[in-house]
C-alpha cells in the first residue's frame, strides 16, 4: 500500500513538472532573461560593431539598477562579420543550445534576412533592427518591430530642405549598390517628382570601390547643385575629398548612417564640415532650438546624459567611443525595455507582443516611438519610428540643428 | 578630349599605387615562386605602425616614415624566415595556403590591436589640394604616389644592375642551384627579397592611408597589384608596373564610358583576357621548357 502510494505520489510529481516546464517561457528563468544579438565585430562592417557593444552596456546599466522586475537582462551577442550565413548559423546555435527569449538589434539588412523567417516561424520576438529597411514592416510580421526610421525618409527630409529651403535644382545621388542605397534613390525620386524635377546623375557605388574619380567627373558634368550621399562613412570621405580635390563643391547631404560628426570630421580630415545629414535622435531639436548647436560628446538630451556616466563610463570597454553608432545601439531597444518594464513579473513573448503594440509617441533617446495592433494590411503597426531632423556638422565637431522633427511619408514597395 | 585625357590621368594616377603593390608580388614571386597573397597585410601592419607612432607617440615624419619602412624589411623577412621556409617539401599550392594564412593572421592582429574603426593616416601633404593644368586635374597626392613609384622603379632597376646584393638576388632567382654553388647565401638572399617586398609595398600603404585607414585597405590595392602583375607577367619587373597602369586605365575608361556599376572587376576580365591571349602575360619572356 505505502509503496503504492509512493509510486502515485512521483506520479503526480512527475507530470506536475511537465505542466510547469511547458508554461515556463522560454529563455526566461525566475531571475534571467536570455536576450540574443549578432553584430559585426570583425570584417568591412566592423565599425558597426558598436551597436551590439552599446546595447550590452545598457543591459549591464540596467542590470546594476536590480534589472527589470527582479531579473537581470543576460545579453548573448555574437560575431557574424556581416556574413548571412553566420548571422543564421548563430541565432540558430543560440537558439537551439540556449534558447533566446528574444533578439534585439541586430546590424544590416542582409544579416537580419537570413533569420527573419526562422525567428518568425518560431514567434521569437525581434525587436529594433539596426537598418532602416522596409523589409522589416512590408509585409509586417507580428514578432517584429521596427526603430529604425526608413533610409526613405532620409531622402525626402533631404531633398526637401534641398529644393524648398536652400533652393536647389539639380540633385543628384551617390548610393550604395543595395537596398540601403536604392532606398535613397527611390525616396530622393519621388521627393524631387512632387516639385517636377529629376534627378541629373545618380551613381552606384559598390562597397568595395576605393577610388573615387569617375564618380566626381560624372558629377561635374552633370552640374549637380548638390549630392546626397547614400554610401556608407568612407565613402563619404572618399567622394567629398575626392570632390575637393577636383575643384567640385556642390553641397553635400548625408543620411543618419554619417551623423556622427565627430567622427566623419576625423576622417574627412574637416571636410564633413558644412554637410548636412539626417538624424534619427541623440538630440531633440525642440529642446535645443533650430539654428543652435549641440555637442554630441556633451549630450543636452538629459536621458542621454545618464548614459554617458551610467552606461558608457561604467560598463563600456576603455578603448570604446562615445558616439553616435554605440548610443543607436541603445536607442533601438529601449522601446523593448519599456515593455518589459510594462509587463511585469509574469513573463511571457505574447505579452510583450501586446505591450510593444500599446506603445504610443514613445520617447527615449530617439524620435517619438509609435506600434499599433498587428494588422498584417498595416505595414505602419510595426514601423515604431517614422520622424527624422536635419542637422549640419560644423567645423568644431559640434551639429547644428537647421530642422524640426519631420514625419516621412511610408512609400510601400512596388510588387 | 578633355575628358578622356583626365581618365587617362586618373587611370595612371590610380595605376601607381597597384604598380607599387604588383612590384612587391613580382619580387616575391620570382624569389620564391609563390603568388604572394599576405602582400597586402606585410604592408597594413606597418601602416598601422607608422600611424601609431604619429598619432601617440609624436614622432615627426621624417623619423616615423623611415622606422615603419625599416620595420615592414625585419616583417617580411620574420615571414619568409619564420613560417614560409619551415614547409617542408612545399608545393605552390601549399605555399599559396601559408600566404593566406599568414593574411588572415596579421589581419586579425591589426583588428584586434588597432580596431576597425575608420581613420585618416597624418601626412605632410594634404590628400585634397590638386595641381591644375588646363582642365585636366591630378591631386598631390596621386602626384606624390606617381613619382614615388617611378623613383621606386629606377632605385630597383639600379639595385638589381649594380649591387652585389641586387646580382645575387638576380642570379637566386634565376637558378638557385647555381647560385648557391657559386656561394651566394640563397636564404639570405630570399629573406632579404622578402623584406624589400614588404617595404615597398609599404610605401604604397603609407600613400594610401591620408585617405582612409581601416584594416581592409590593403585588399583592394593588393587585388589590383596583382592583377597587373598577372597582365604583365608575374617575372617581370616592368611589366608588373606597366600591367597595374594598364590595369588602372582601363577601369578609368570603362567607368568612365561603360559602367561605373561594374568598374571594379574590370581588371579580372583584363586577367582572363590576358591569360587566354598570352598565358605568360604582355611583357615576361614566354619560359619554354625542353625534354
Amino acid at each position: 500500500m505505502k509503496k503504492n502510494l509512493l509510486s502515485v505520489f512521483a506520479v503526480m510529481v512527475m507530470i506536475l513538472g511537465l505542466v510547469l516546464t511547458a508554461s515556463a517561457e522560454e529563455g526566461v528563468t525566475d531571475t534571467e532573461i536570455h536576450i540574443g544579438q549578432w553584430g559585426p565585430q570583425t570584417g568591412p562592417a566592423a565599425p558597426w560593431g558598436a551597436v551590439a557593444r552599446g546595447t550590452d552596456a545598457y543591459f549591464k546599466m540596467i542590470n546594476a539598477e536590480g534589472g527589470i522586475h527582479g531579473r537581470k537582462l543576460v545579453h548573448h551577442y555574437f560575431d557574424d562579420a556581416y556574413n548571412p550565413a553566420k548571422t543564421l548559423a548563430g541565432v540558430k546555435q543560440l537558439q537551439e543550445d540556449i534558447g533566446m527569449f528574444a533578439y534585439v538589434s541586430g546590424v544590416g539588412t542582409a544579416p537580419g534576412l537570413a533569420v527573419k523567417d526562422y525567428l518568425m516561424e518560431r514567434k521569437i520576438p525581434w525587436l529594433g533592427p539596426s537598418a532602416g529597411s522596409r523589409h522589416w514592416i512590408q509585409p509586417p510580421n507580428k514578432y517584429l518591430f521596427n526603430s529604425y526610421p526608413l533610409y526613405l525618409g532620409d531622402a525626402q527630409l533631404l531633398c526637401k530642405y534641398g529644393h524648398e529651403t536652400m533652393g536647389f535644382k539639380k540633385f543628384a545621388i551617390a548610393y550604395q549598390n543595395d537596398d540601403y542605397g536604392k532606398q535613397g534613390l527611390e525616396g530622393a525620386q519621388k521627393q524631387l517628382d512632387k516639385y517636377g524635377l529629376k534627378l541629373v546623375e545618380q551613381i552606384p557605388v559598390n562597397v568595395a570601390d576605393t577610388d573615387m574619380k569617375p564618380h566626381i567627373m560624372k558629377f561635374k558634368k552633370a552640374e549637380a547643385e548638390a549630392v546626397l550621399l547614400f554610401v556608407g562613412p568612407g565613402h563619404v570621405a572618399r567622394l567629398i575629398g575626392t570632390g575637393k580635390a577636383m575643384k567640385f563643391n556642390p553641397q553635400w547631404f548625408s543620411t543618419t548612417t554619417c551623423g556622427d560628426h565627430p567622427l566623419m570630421m576625423a576622417i574627412t580630415k574637416g571636410l564633413y564640415a558644412g554637410t548636412i545629414s539626417a538624424a534619427f535622435g541623440m538630440m531633440d531639436p525642440g529642446a535645443i532650438g533650430i539654428g543652435n548647436k549641440e555637442d554630441t560628446n556633451n549630450p543636452s538630451l538629459p536621458l542621454l546624459a545618464k548614459y554617458k556616466k551610467e552606461a558608457f563610463d561604467k560598463f563600456a570597454a576603455k578603448e570604446e567611443r562615445w558616439g553616435m553608432t554605440f548610443t543607436a545601439g541603445i536607442g533601438y531597444v529601449e522601446p523593448f525595455v519599456e515593455a518589459l518594464k510594462r509587463v511585469g513579473r509574469d513573463l511571457t513573448r505574447e505579452k510583450v507582443v501586446a505591450e510593444m503594440e500599446k506603445i504610443k509617441n514613445f520617447k527615449g533617446i530617439m524620435g517619438n516611438v509609435s506600434y499599433a495592433p498587428f494588422d498584417p494590411n498595416d505595414p505602419l503597426c510595426r514601423i515604431g519610428q517614422q520622424e527624422v531632423f536635419l542637422v549640419r556638422a560644423e567645423a568644431d565637431g559640434t551639429s547644428t540643428i537647421l530642422t524640426d522633427w519631420f514625419t516621412t511619408d511610408f512609400i510601400p514597395m512596388e510588387k | 578630349m578633355i575628358e578622356f585625357l583626365q581618365m587617362v590621368l586618373s587611370g595612371i594616377a590610380v595605376g601607381s599605387s597597384y604598380a607599387l603593390m604588383g612590384l612587391g608580388m613580382v619580387l616575391i614571386y620570382k624569389a620564391s615562386e609563390v603568388p604572394n597573397f599576405v602582400q597586402g597585410e606585410m604592408a597594413l601592419l606597418p601602416v598601422f605602425i607608422a600611424y601609431m607612432l604619429l598619432s601617440s607617440y609624436g614622432l615627426p615624419y621624417y623619423i616615423a616614415f623611415p622606422v615603419t619602412l625599416i620595420f615592414a624589411f625585419f616583417l617580411g623577412g620574420i615571414l619568409e624566415f619564420a613560417v614560409l621556409r619551415r614547409a617542408k617539401e612545399p608545393n605552390v599550392l601549399g605555399l599559396i595556403i601559408i600566404t593566406i594564412g599568414m593574411e588572415m593572421l596579421l589581419l586579425g592582429f591589426v583588428s584586434w590591436k588597432f580596431g576597425a574603426d575608420q581613420r585618416a593616416m597624418p601626412f605632410p601633404i594634404s590628400s585634397y589640394d590638386s595641381i591644375i593644368i588646363g582642365d585636366i586635374f591630378i591631386s598631390t597626392l596621386d602626384m606624390l604616389t606617381l613619382v614615388v613609384a617611378l623613383f621606386i622603379m629606377l632605385i630597383l632597376f639600379l639595385f638589381f644592375r649594380f649591387s652585389k646584393i641586387g646580382v645575387a638576388m638576380k642570379a637566386t632567382q634565376q637558378n638557385e642551384n647555381a647560385a648557391a654553388l657559386m656561394g651566394i647565401k640563397t636564404n639570405q638572399i630570399r629573406m632579404i627579397t622578402w623584406g624589400i617586398s614588404a617595404a615597398v609595398g609599404s610605401v604604397a600603404g603609407l600613400l594610401i592611408a591620408p585617405v582612409l585607414m581601416e584594416p581592409y585597405m590593403m585588399w583592394d590595392p593588393m587585388l589590383k597589384g596583382f592583377a597587373g602583375a598577372v597582365v604583365g607577367g608575374m617575372t617581370s619587373l616592368p611589366g608588373a608596373v606597366f600591367g597595374a597602369y594598364i590595369v588602372g586605365v582601363v577601369e578609368h575608361l570603362f567607368g568612365g564610358y561603360v559602367s561605373i556599376e561594374f568598374k571594379s572587376v574590370v581588371a579580372f576580365v583584363v586577367i582572363v583576357l590576358v591569360l587566354c591571349f598570352k598565358p605568360s602575360g604582355l611583357f615576361a619572356r614566354h619560359y619554354v621548357k625542353k625534354v
